[in-house]
């Protein structure tokens, strides 16, 4: 049995923000009531696929979809006809997701924060020859890593970024969406989504390294 | 007004991150493009970065969704003693 926070306060406090950054304009000045099935069921597969990426277990993904959708209905009453429900709804996602989960901390070697350079894949790759090898080095280099490799490689951010890339590389959220959706300001996003993608490039690296995909001989020194 | 009307190399590098994304003003994307067609060193770190993204995100999205979710979430959505009044 699923315990269920209730999100229904401060889904109303907080829905006039959400709605600030989602809305668009609506085509009737008294939109028709939409019931929830018609807006939450086609969106499941995305938001199984967000909640996977972040707890990297199918039985947690599936119970976090659970809840938010309890979480929703409970709520539904709070979202505002017109605005973007897709938002709203991985609002309450994340939400769920941060008062189940903030106690874990990631797994897997720690990463140096402090000394992942710009274009870290871009200049290792090219050390390596695979620029001179493939018309498309990038694509060359993780043609050779599949998905779960890859979630794997975001798995090891740790959560204030890896937060932040999961709803950037999954869902193509704005940083002004995301900033919506995790209550915290577009600089803050922009900040870590781009320290985030640096550290992932560094995480992907040494995976590609741990699986044989580029020779050992391209370690990176120290 | 002093209006910028070509980035050096450095400054469509610190800009890089923005414009993939496409959070730059329609101005500044004007200008990052432009940098990019006449530099080719430019151009290649700009190709490659776009490709590790495109990569990551095809990758990342390639999900089965479980059937037991949705027949879950239909019996949610379906009991009405779960829904707030609408």
């Amino acid at each position: 049995m699923l315990a269920v926070p209730d999100w229904t306060g401060s889904l109303r406090l907080l829905a006039p923000l959400v709605a600030l950054a989602f809305t668009r304009p609506s085509r009737t000045e008294h939109p028709t009531p939409t019931p929830l099935d018609d807006v939450l069921t086609p969106l499941l597969a995305r938001a199984y696929g967000l909640a996977l990426r972040l707890l990297r277990n199918r039985a947690d993904a599936e119970d976090l979809v659970q809840e938010a959708a309890l979480a929703a209905c409970r709520g539904f009453g709070t979202f505002q006809r017109g605005t973007n429900f897709k938002a709203w709804f991985f609002r309450i996602l994340t939400n769920c997701y941060y008062a189940r989960h903030r106690r874990q901390r990631h797994e897997g070697p720690p990463v140096d924060l402090h000394e992942t350079p710009e274009l870290y894949l871009y200049s290792r790759t090219a050390e390596i020859g695979l620029h001179q090898n493939a018309a498309d080095p990038a694509q060359a280099l993780l043609d050779r890593l599949d998905g779960e490799q890859i979630a794997t490689a975001l798995q090891g951010l740790p959560e204030e970024y890896r937060v932040v890339s999961t709803l950037y590389l999954v869902e193509d959220f704005s940083y002004q969406q995301i900033g919506a959706i995790l209550d915290i300001p577009v600089g803050t996003v922009r900040s870590r989504l781009h320290r985030g993608r640096r550290i992932l490039q560094k995480l992907l690296w040494r995976l590609a390294l741990e699986r044989g995909v580029v020779p050992e001989a391209a370690k990176e020194p120290g | 007004m002093n209006a910028v009307d070509r980035y050096s190399c450095e400054e469509v590098f610190r800009r890089l991150n923005d414009y993939l994304d496409r959070e730059l003003s329609p101005a500044e994307m004007a200008l990052v493009q432009e940098h990019l067609d006449t530099c080719a060193q430019c151009a290649g770190e700009h190709a490659f970065e776009a490709s590790v993204l495109r990569e990551l995100k095809a990758k990342l999205r390639r999900i089965d969704v479980p059937q037991s979710l949705i027949a879950k979430i239909d019996a949610i959505l379906s009991d009405p003693g779960h829904r707030e009044e609408e």
